[in-house]
């Protein structure tokens, strides 16, 4: 299970990854062909190269159509993608410098309620996110240039969000676990980038 | 209980959750939530404003910019330019007194105009300078102090990842803030290069010495930081002509980084993958603090405390700055146990509605840049100040035999350092506008 899980937030890291190495490239394909187009368009570029000029520009040089839109999309996506691995490492930061100084016990207390906190929050946010997606299907609502329906994007998201909402349920779980055995059934992945 | 006592309740439970170790993120978020239920009687706004809000934060285009920031300074780090960084900076200044870790924050500085993060930067060149120290004979604790403070630089020289988010904050310009955060960068490595030349008189067996270089060997040196300067020069100076949006800058600059990594053969399949890890380890945590705050501060905009507390401060009748003092003192006091993102976003609506209501001699923008970089300045001695300084931790793990006392005795330097900066920035304005003002 512990395996299982792990390996499910990395994947959902990685994918996430991906896509934003990609919208990262769509990106700078976008502004490459926006530099091509104004530079072809320029009075020195048609006075040197003449039909030149024209021929490039007719192929169409020029900025991604609604990129950012794609951006926004996908940077959702992402974002919602990289949440299960920072629930199951612990990646969160936190201000522990008070916590220090109780016991074990006690903390182990405070980590259960907060992950049961933090469970509850994400399935509500998965919940409202699934609401959201429900009233931009209604409405028919689609992005300004491409013409894509939003609810897309928000379906896409809403499976990372339900990832988020089940990786944090098990480290829930596990907390609630570590806390009545009274012992330690995983390290934390060491806090924010410590 | 009136909104205004509902939302001021908020301050002291919020408090208390973070000091209980609730992640910071979760703990704004759970303060708006409960505060909405009080102020609207139930949770139907609460809930209304979470069909959309969790998807527009994260799928903000400017906010964008941030994971590609934090990939690109992973990216950075693959592509060994701390290495070339290191040794070009050390070539000209490392026979000097102290030379070698006068080098170490200039290459940070360097490594800092590629990288928008703090604790990436002092990371990073940990990894090349600190075995390098120690060869030369410079002692434990003034190596990691050194480098801990340097490592400050990666957020000062743009880009940077905490300007980005003040900007949207205080819906400012981010080319103008970048270009302001310029000059202040560059004074406080030259201030810590001086500190670094006042310690060494002050404790002469904390340094070793070494033999100069040749003019030539400099100056070969010097050339393998080409693609650093490429890139920099291509994400600040685009972003500011208006080439390009600033996401589109992060994109390029992500895009350039990569290639450099790539072309130097750090970039592998298993390094990609780390570094996506590791980006999204970052981001998650930054976006969370994000989505928290925002639904905090929608709640607090509602209760109506921060202007309520604007009213408040400037009917005190105080001088400007007094109150400015006031503020900073506040911050310098939080960074000891905060981290720099959770102060921006937990203070800045409250204290900038101040802040722009209080008469300063500059128009609004003006006062927006100048005190955007100030606090930048003094949310980032929260990461050297003892006992809870960021990147004093990130450092230590990386050099054990160094005891964390030694840490904090030398880095005291340099939190004086970072002290008389802030004080030269408050008196004179125009140190940090200067260029803003120069390029409009």
């Amino acid at each position: 299970m512990q395996q299982f899980m792990n390996k499910l937030a990395r994947y959902m890291a990685i994918i996430g990854g991906a896509i934003l190495t990609l919208l990262i490239l769509l990106t700078c394909v976008s502004v490459l062909g926006r530099t091509l187009n104004t530079v072809f368009h320029s009075g020195f570029a048609q006075t040197v190269l003449g039909d030149f000029a024209q021929t490039i520009l007719d192929t169409g040089v020029g900025p991604v159509l609604g990129d950012f839109e794609l951006v926004e999309a996908g940077i959702a996506f992402a974002i919602f993608s990289f949440i299960p691995l920072c629930q199951i490492t612990g990646g969160h930061a936190s201000v522990d410098i008070f916590t220090s100084t109780f016991s074990v016990r006690v903390n182990r207390f405070i980590q259960m309620i907060v992950e049961l906190l933090f469970a509850a929050v994400l399935i509500l946010i998965a919940w409202r996110l699934y609401e959201g997606m429900n009233s931009k299907m209604r409405y028919q609502e689609t992005t300004f240039l491409l013409q894509f329906p939003i609810w897309w994007a928000y379906a896409a998201s809403l499976v990372a969000a339900c990832v988020s909402a089940l990786v944090s349920i098990y480290v829930a779980v596990i907390r609630v676990a570590e806390f009545f055995q009274n012992r330690t059934i995983i390290h934390i992945g060491g806090g924010a980038e410590h | 209980m009136t909104n205004l006592e509902i939302g001021l309740t908020s301050f002291p439970l919020l408090l208390i959750m973070i000091f209980l170790r609730v992640p910071i993120g979760l703990a704004m978020f759970l303060a708006g939530l409960v505060g909405l239920y009080f102020i609207n009687g139930g949770t139907n706004v609460a809930f209304a404003k979470l069909k959309t809000e969790t998807y527009s934060t994260f799928s903000s285009y400017s906010l964008s910019i941030v994971p590609m920031f934090i990939l690109m300074g992973h990216f950075a780090t693959l592509g060994g330019m701390s290495q070339a960084l290191f040794k070009a900076a050390e070539s000209f200044l490392g026979h000097r007194r102290g030379g070698v870790a006068m080098a170490a924050v200039g290459a940070c500085a360097g490594f800092g105009s590629i990288c928008g993060s703090s604790l990436a930067t002092a990371a990073t060149m940990s990894q090349v300078a600190l075995p390098e120290l120690r060869r030369y004979g410079y002692s434990g604790g003034f190596s990691t102090a050194t480098l801990a403070a340097g490592g400050t630089l990666g957020i000062l020289i743009p880009p940077s990842v905490i300007l980005v988010i003040y900007a949207i904050l205080t819906e400012q310009n981010i080319a103008k803030l970048f270009l302001a955060a310029f000059i202040p960068g560059i004074l406080a490595a030259v201030g810590y290069m001086i500190t670094i030349s006042i310690y060494v008189r002050l404790h002469p067996d904390s340094a070793g010495v070494r033999e100069p270089q040749p003019m030539r060997e400099r100056f070969r040196a010097l050339a393998d930081v080409w693609p650093v300067l490429i890139v920099f020069v291509a994400v600040v100076g685009g972003i500011y002509l208006g080439i390009f949006t600033p996401t589109e800058g992060a994109a390029v600059g992500a895009f350039g980084t990569g290639l450099i990594a790539l072309i130097n053969g750090g970039l592998t399949k298993s390094t990609l993958v780390e570094s996506f890890i590791a980006t999204a380890r970052g981001t998650a945590m930054i976006f969370f603090i994000v989505l928290g705050a925002g639904f905090y501060n929608g709640f607090l905009a509602q209760s109506q405390v921060p202007q309520a507390l604007s009213e408040w401060v400037v009917g005190l009748g105080l001088s400007p700055w007094v109150i400015l003092s006031m503020i900073l003192v506040l911050y310098l006091v939080f960074g000891c146990v905060m981290d720099s993102l959770s102060m921006i976003l937990l203070t800045i609506p409250i204290f900038f509605p101040i802040i722009s209501n209080l008469e300063f001699g500059m128009t609004s923008e003006e006062v927006a840049i100048w005190f955007g970089i100030i606090v930048l300045i003094v949310v980032e001695v929260g990461l050297i100040t003892p006992p809870v300084g960021m990147n004093l931790f990130v450092i230590n793990s990386m050099d054990r035999k160094t005891p964390m006392i030694e840490t904090y005795k030398a880095v005291m330097y340099f939190v004086g350092s970072d002290i008389v900066r802030v004080v030269i920035l408050v008196i004179f304005p125009s140190i940090t506008l200067f260029l803003v003002r120069l390029l409009h």
